[in-house]
């Protein structure tokens, strides 16, 4: 009778088991979010890729240590915490306990080793590998010629690299097996108390050494080589035709609620059409179809509209004739009607700055006020020049990628400048490529020309000492000042968070104290979503689609 | 007649070498390359530019790169020697990193035959867009041809002229407005492409074209046809009238038509770019252009040499065709 008992427990506890592990599990979602991504992506591999099509998908498949949340601030991601040493030199992570892989395999600090080390690898040429430069040994490691280093010094240079795995007992790590492998140390050459922010991008994504090695140059290509560790599976990858994600019922932070599929419509109206018609659930809104979507009354209820994360600004080149003038540049500050322009050419989509940093990003100085539209000042800094009057200028040419559009945008900028300062503006369009070669180099950069800067991650950072600091982006139109180089050295190295936003808002005030460009408009993301699509919350940094940042979240109510 | 085509083929070499070297020269005096990104993106850094320019040997001089494209070269950081245009190899993709112009052009997805990959698709439609207007423009010729003045004529004559002059990207709009939108018999954006209905409206726009000038073409040869002292003399010696349009009218009328459908042909095989914009398609057409933007050198090498030997060929294939047209051409020199 007892052994009869003790049968039935055993039974009992066996079926609770097997029950208990298919509850595990949850059902795959019954709703699909359909999502026109437009241009389908040139390469899926976290080290390489760069463009935002390409970390629309990444995004999804992979998670960093950290990641940004929605309000934009850093969270922990597949770490569960990091501390800084004493002078913000280096950065420990702890990883979350039994991180698993998409596949069910474990995923450790080592994984996260392999990573890192493969971006900054030279033979990787990853195309936004620098990001991580200011990791101890990076810049050297990656800037190793290939060509005539001798494998021993390679070995050296990557053994140099301050990222190294650690078990909880403070021991190198093993191997990916070793569940007690969760520590990364990353050191930097400087102090970095930003270099969280920076480990949440793309590029550092743990991607399988051993799927790589299956071709180190083609294994993204095929959906099933997506073993990350984000909320959502790749299951089907059709070349320009379709993507399909499922969620991920190994991700540590739930289970979505939606599967996903991205399909890549480059035809705007035919895109909008298609949405019309039901067939989507998301897409971008064009400007040629926004004031059919504001004349209906149902359309314009599923427009989402809202700030995105790049400042343009009218560039003046600071060793071109006559922008080596401070009062040149500012006149032609003043005389730049940002609301006209906004209103007339934009149709309202995007909105006037002042400042470099955009709203809805830390550091944004809402007080910033100076250089805005006012003939009267632009006439007067015209002849406080030492040029004294217009006529007496050089010939001042405006270069543009040549689009039907941009010819537009540049004759209504032209008259802004003809009808406010009475100068007479030059129009130089080029082919779009050949712009981007011109405007690379600080020897072929135009007089004046209009460029943005897009944030990398969300950190006044990233806006203004790898932009102004002295040989970084703005050395094309060759700015530099020593004084502003010195506050954001401090600023960079500064571990109070409130003293290291002063001194960020102080150097933000300084750059623009000198005029060097005319701060313009910050741009807008623009997208249709239908209204059974809830739960979805948007950010200024939104990459190919309103709310991916909130993708785990969303449902479909309908 | 052998001897003619393996000439013919032999004369592949020169043109091929000819188109790559005017297109070598061409795009490298273009400003920019593979790296430059649109201007408000951040730049690939400059030891990162060094380095793909050194893997993919853009630093070594001109000439240098030409030879090693055509004949091959050794790879400067993996030191490992590849064969170049000679024995089939495009070079890679300075876009689509990791793949070669032929394996992105040509290879499949896994499982599936030649005709799934992007010049697979591309030839199916290409096919089925030169099918349509044969069928449907050469017999709208010959009865216009046979109708003149008629309404049947004028007819056609509009069909012919809105396609000729109307743009495809507008043509395609209107059908998707009217076919998928409205009537809902198909969808906007296709969700298979095995799904052969959903074939129709790419194959329709980009036929459509070569529909309408075949049309116009068959209507004014048969016209000159029908006037020649020959077509009397048929009619004169009793032959039916049936017999003297199929074997008298339409087969002579059909010399110029035939020039025309060749190099026709080599345009709608090869892709294109407004239907794969539009519709999704998942062809070779988007290769072609973008990669002239993209700078991506050995795309636009490879697709440009794709291009001129499909021409050169279709234009043999018409030649031949020619002698069992005309029993007068003879192929002999």
């Amino acid at each position: 009778m007892r052994s009869k008992w003790l049968v039935l427990v055993v039974v009992l506890v066996i079926a609770s088991m097997v029950l208990g592990a298919c509850q595990k599990a949850p059902a795959a979602p019954s709703q699909t979010l359909r999502v026109n991504l437009g241009t389908y992506p040139d390469i899926l591999d976290p080290q390489k890729a760069s463009f935002v099509n390409e970390i629309a998908h990444l995004q999804l498949m992979y998670e960093g240590l950290t990641k940004l949340n929605t309000a934009l601030e850093t969270v922990p991601g597949s770490a569960e915490k990091w501390e800084y040493n004493a002078d913000a030199t280096e950065v420990t992570f702890t990883l979350r306990k039994n991180l698993k892989f998409s596949d069910g395999s474990l995923l450790n600090a080592k994984r996260f080793e392999y990573s890192l080390l493969r971006n900054i690898d030279p033979s990787t040429a990853g195309e936004y590998a620098a990001i991580t430069d200011d990791i101890a040994g990076a810049a050297a490691w990656r800037g190793a010629d290939l060509a005539t280093a001798t494998a021993e010094q390679l070995a050296a240079l990557k053994a140099a690299v301050a990222v190294k795995a650690y078990d909880t007992n403070g021991n190198p790590c093993t191997d990916y097996e070793q569940k007690t492998c969760l520590v990364l140390k990353v050191g930097t050459t400087n102090p970095a108390p930003y270099i969280h922010t920076v480990l949440s991008l793309w590029v550092t994504y743990p991607v399988k050494e051993e799927v790589v090695a299956l071709d180190p140059d083609t294994w993204w290509t095929v959906a099933a080589n997506h073993i990350g560790n984000g909320p959502f599976v790749l299951s089907v990858l059709e070349a320009n035709s379709v993507a399909n994600f499922t969620p991920n019922a190994n991700y540590w932070g739930g289970f979505a609620k939606v599967n996903l599929e991205y399909r890549y419509i480059t035809d705007s109206a035919v895109a909008f059409e298609a949405y019309k018609n039901g067939e989507f659930d998301i897409i971008g809104l064009a400007a040629e179809d926004l004031s059919t979507v504001q004349a209906d009354a149902v359309l314009s209820k599923e427009a989402m509209i809202y700030p995105g994360s790049c400042t343009f600004a009218y560039m003046f080149h600071q060793e071109k004739e006559p922008f080596t003038d401070q009062k040149v540049r500012e006149a032609f500050a003043y005389a730049l009607n940002r609301d006209g322009w906004v209103k007339d050419v934009l149709k309202g989509l995007g909105s006037p700055t002042l400042t470099w940093i955009p709203k809805g990003f830390p550091g944004y100085d809402a007080a910033e006020n100076r250089w805005g539209f006012d003939p009267a000042a632009a006439k007067a800094a015209i002849a406080a020049s030492s040029y004294g009057s217009v006529d007496k200028l050089p010939e001042i040419t405006a270069t543009f990628s040549d689009t039907p559009r941009n010819r537009t945008r540049n004759e209504w900028l032209a008259g802004n400048y003809k009808d406010v300062l009475g100068v007479d503006i030059k129009l130089n369009p080029v082919e779009s490529t050949t712009y981007t070669a011109l405007t690379k180099d600080s020897a072929t950069a135009p007089q004046m020309y209009i460029l943005g800067w897009c944030a990398d991650y969300p950190d006044p950072q990233n806006w203004l000492s790898v932009y102004w600091k002295t040989g970084g982006f703005a050395e094309r139109i060759k700015y530099s000042n020593p004084a502003l180089d010195a506050m954001l050295v401090e600023a960079d190295k500064e571990l109070d968070s409130a003293k290291r936003m002063q001194l960020y808002a102080d150097a933000q005030k300084l750059l623009t104290d000198g005029a060097p460009v005319a701060f313009f408009w910050n741009n807008v993301n623009t997208y249709m979503v239908k209204p059974y699509v809830k739960g979805l919350t948007t950010t200024p940094m939104d990459s190919g689609w309103a709310g991916i940042y909130s993708a785990i979240d969303i449902t479909i109510e309908k | 007649m052998t001897g003619y085509i393996a000439r013919r083929f032999l004369w592949l070499i020169p043109v091929v070498l000819i188109v790559a070297g005017l297109t070598f020269i061409l795009m490298h005096n273009a400003p920019g390359g593979p790296w430059d990104r649109d201007p408000s993106s951040r730049q690939v850094d400059a030891v990162a530019q060094a380095r793909l320019n050194a893997f993919y040997g853009l630093d070594k001089p001109l000439f240098y790169q030409f030879t090693s494209y055509l004949i091959g070269g050794r790879n400067l950081v993996t030191k490992e020697w590849s064969c170049g245009l000679i024995c089939g190899n495009m070079g890679p993709s300075y876009r689509v990193r990791g793949m070669t112009v032929q394996q992105y052009l040509f290879t499949p997805p896994a499982n599936r035959s030649f005709l799934y990959s992007k010049a697979g698709y591309s030839l199916r439609l290409g096919v089925l867009a030169l099918l349509l207007a044969v069928v449907i423009g050469i017999p709208a010729g010959v009865i216009s041809a046979l109708k003149q003045n008629t309404w049947i004529d004028y007819v056609s004559l509009f069909i012919a002229t809105v396609g000729i002059s109307v743009p495809n990207f507008v043509i395609a709009i209107f059908l998707i407005i009217i076919f998928a939108s409205t009537l809902k018999w198909v969808p906007v954006i296709p969700i298979s492409w095995d799904d052969f209905s959903v074939w129709v409206l790419p194959a329709v726009v980009l036929g459509f074209g070569t529909l309408a000038r075949s049309a116009r073409l068959t209507r004014a040869s048969m016209l000159e046809v029908m006037r020649m002292d020959y077509i009397r003399t048929a009619r004169a010696k009793g032959l039916a009238e049936r017999i003297v349009i199929y074997r008298h009218m339409i087969k002579n009328a059909m010399i110029p038509v035939v020039t025309f459908l060749g190099p026709a042909l080599a345009g709608l095989v090869t892709g294109s770019f407004i239907i794969e914009t539009i519709f999704g398609f998942p062809g070779m057409g988007r290769a072609y252009v973008t990669a002239i933007s993209n700078r991506d050198y050995s795309m636009i090498m490879g697709t440009t040499i794709i291009f001129a030997v499909i021409v050169a060929v279709m234009n043999l294939v018409v030649d031949v065709v020619y002698v069992f047209l005309d029993p007068r051409i003879k192929l002999s020199d």
